[in-house]
């Protein structure tokens, strides 16, 4: 607790300090109190109830943007689905180089999209302007001089999606850290978590998933979103050809979501990384 | 006048009145040949002139280009020595000249003679001592890199804690003066406002050069704060000074101090399901570096890819300060060196309150008000004494060589 006030060092305010501590006592995340959390090389904004980055997805983040490179001339374009911070689309506009990726955030709630706006600027990330379905030149979608990020308002399992987003496939790579907690899990999660997070970023089947295509026998296992992605994969030519997908995994998930990718999107070729704490924690995925 | 007169009457070699460098001491005054044509320092730079013309003889058309750009950049190390003894030549034949006046049968002209003479004596000695000397040491290779600078508390416990405080404040205030930028990368506090150990970081020019003499065991003599009987108690902190790489564009020089291989990377605390589940920040890491069995852990950044650069930091400095020391031991074998080859564990400087003084063992420069030091401004007085000791070191090798 000491440490934690102490690493912030604009509280100095005795009251202020009490009341940061009052607020950690009731078990509020220290990255909200303090307001920002380290990503990489990036300081992002945390503001409830988004769901503050994990040191598991910071990890797998900055292994993929070393395992592919895109330059100016071979440029990549990036979707991330359940955005949240924004921070896994900033971080990869931030390391790659610039003028050499065109990201575009999906979430389905509107504090997360402001703060992933709010977070590109922060970190001097251009802003993308949205998709204008008007007759552009052919070439609409030519990559601009910088890297750009486009935060976009959707429910990614409304199965008009990629047409009311008025998004532009294929792309070239597609990431998400999709909520992925199990219903019996949530019940059990910390305070921290639990009452302070939005559960639309953590409950892996939600209570309408009436809208899912798949109400099958896993629907409790915390699956929804990887079969979603999985379809949107296979059904609207989302993913490039030779295109990845990157998908952060719950504990104990990694074979049902390799499964998943297998027989619902076509992906016949996925491995498994490990996070830093030896746990399975995100299935990567090439579609050849 | 008196002088001059002498020298030149004294047929038995009166010694030359004492000149600044230590390398005078044995020289002795020759009524022609004059003094300075038989110091050691110009003795060895026209070897080395010998050795240059030598090299320009050797370029002709026959040989190849790869060779001719082989000597063209040996050539180039004694570029500056060349003009400076050319330099040195024509000031010495003035002299020369000048001399002959000092015969003349005109008393004016003699008079202004022994005026120029002592002008030309005085240049003359401007260059043993000021000129020569830098140009024959070898350019220092570590005068890019900055300084990591860790500090231990050691024998003294909270007392030692909190002289570990003060001196970390020295180092800081001394970087402020120097235009550095001093961070304090870990710091591991004790409750009476000690601090028990600690990472600076010294970013900039020279700052591992000037500040590679503070490693060492430094003692302080005085009464604790919490000391009730008035008792003078002696306590010390270790400092041990790295060398710092810069990250960027690190790949090529960390490839040669270590091989990701040889690196084991270890999350310190267990975070149960992970992910998702838990937003506790646990970011502690540990590297360690297995060929040398050299471990770093970092905790005091907030964020697990921070602590783990700062880690990298921390070793990679470990490692070259490892690799610069061996090359020392190395390059001189029996020669004992000042401060490279000092052991850690070797006390260096001790901080007397009582006598209100801070004397450097190594050189046995003492120096009286120990605030003056403990503000930075004198701490710079002791690192140029031991830095110009350095340097005399440096000239003593290159003389031998």
């Amino acid at each position: 607790m000491k440490e934690a006030i102490s690493q912030n060092p604009k509280c100095n305010v005795n009251a202020e300090l009490s009341s940061m501590v009052a607020r950690r006592a009731q078990g509020e995340p220290l990255q909200y109190i303090l307001g920002t959390q380290p990503f990489g090389p990036l300081s992002l904004l945390t503001r409830q109830p988004v769901l503050i980055p994990r040191p598991e997805t910071e990890d797998w983040a900055i292994r993929l943007s070393q395992l592919i490179r895109p330059t100016p001339n071979r440029p990549l374009s990036l979707l991330d689905l359940c955005t949240g911070s924004g921070c896994i689309p900033l971080l990869l506009c931030h390391l790659w180089p610039q003028g050499s990726t065109r990201a575009v955030g999906v979430d389905i709630s509107q504090d997360a999209i402001n703060l992933a706006r709010d977070n590109a600027s922060r970190c001097h990330i251009q802003l993308a302007s949205p998709p204008s379905d008007s007759t552009t030149p052919s070439d609409s979608v030519a990559f601009p001089r910088k890297n750009t990020f486009l935060p976009l308002l959707a429910n990614i399992r409304d199965p008009s999606f990629v047409l009311t987003a008025g998004l532009r496939p294929p792309f070239d790579i597609i990431t998400s850290n999709p909520p992925y907690i199990p219903y019996s899990e949530y019940q059990n999660l910390p305070v921290s978590v639990k009452e302070y997070e939005d559960p639309r970023a953590l409950l892996g089947d939600p209570p309408d998933n009436s809208i899912s295509d798949h109400p099958s026998d896993d629907a409790r296992h915390g699956l929804s979103f990887y079969h979603c992605i999985a379809a949107l994969v296979s059904k609207h030519n989302l993913l490039a050809q030779g295109g990845v997908v990157v998908v952060e995994v719950g504990a104990g998930q990694s074979n049902d979501v390799q499964q998943i990718f297998h027989q619902e999107a076509g992906l016949k070729y996925t491995e498994v990384w490990k996070d830093p704490w030896e746990k399975d924690r995100v299935v990567f995925a090439r579609r050849y | 006048m008196f002088r001059v007169a002498c020298s030149r009457v004294s047929r038995a070699g009166l010694p030359q009145q004492s000149r600044p460098s230590r390398l005078w001491a044995s020289t002795i005054a020759h009524e022609n040949a004059g003094v300075w044509d038989v110091s050691p320092v110009v003795q060895v730079v026209r070897r080395k002139m010998e050795r240059r013309a030598e090299l320009q003889s050797q370029i002709s058309d026959t040989i190849s280009p790869a060779q001719h750009k082989q000597i063209m950049k040996q050539l180039t190390q004694t570029d500056r020595l060349s003009t400076a003894w050319e330099d040195w030549l024509k000031t010495r034949e003035c002299l020369r000249e000048t001399e002959t006046l000092l015969e003349d049968t005109d008393p004016t002209m003699r008079s202004l003679a022994e005026e120029e003479r002592e002008r030309l004596s005085t240049v003359l000695d401007g260059y043993l001592d000021k000129t020569f000397p830098p140009l024959l040491v070898p350019p220092s290779t570590t005068s890019h890199l900055s300084a990591m600078m860790e500090l231990k508390a050691g024998v003294g416990g909270s007392e030692s804690a909190l002289f570990l405080a003060e001196i970390m404040r020295m180092y800081t205030r001394l970087a402020n003066s120097m235009r550095w930028k001093a961070s304090i990368i870990a710091s591991n506090e004790t409750d009476n406002g000690g601090i028990k150990d600690a990472i600076l970081e010294i970013q900039g020019e020279k700052a591992y050069d000037m500040l590679r003499w503070e490693s060492g065991v430094h003692r302080v003599q005085r009464v604790p704060a919490t000391e009730a009987n008035g008792r003078v108690h002696t306590s010390t902190v270790a400092v041990v000074v790295l060398p710092l790489v810069e990250e960027r564009g690190s790949s090529g020089s960390d490839e040669d101090l270590f091989s990701m291989d040889d690196i084991r990377i270890e999350v310190m605390r267990s975070r149960g399901a992970g992910g998702q589940h838990v937003n506790k920040t646990e970011s502690a890491v540990r590297l360690t570096h297995v060929p040398t069995g050299i471990t770093v852990s970092m905790q005091d950044e907030r964020s697990q890819h921070q602590n783990k650069r700062r880690a990298f930091q921390v070793l990679t400095a470990r490692l070259l300060d490892r690799k610069l020391s061996q090359e020392v031991v190395q390059r001189r074998d029996a020669r004992r060196n000042l401060v490279a080859s000092a052991d850690r564990s070797e006390k260096i400087r001790t901080y007397n309150y009582a006598q209100d003084r801070v004397t450097d063992h190594r050189v046995g420069f003492s120096l009286k008000n120990l605030d003056a030091v403990l503000e930075g401004d004198a701490l710079q007085e002791i690192i140029d004494v031991l830095s110009r000791k350095h340097q005399e070191d440096l000239l003593a090798e290159a003389m031998e060589s």
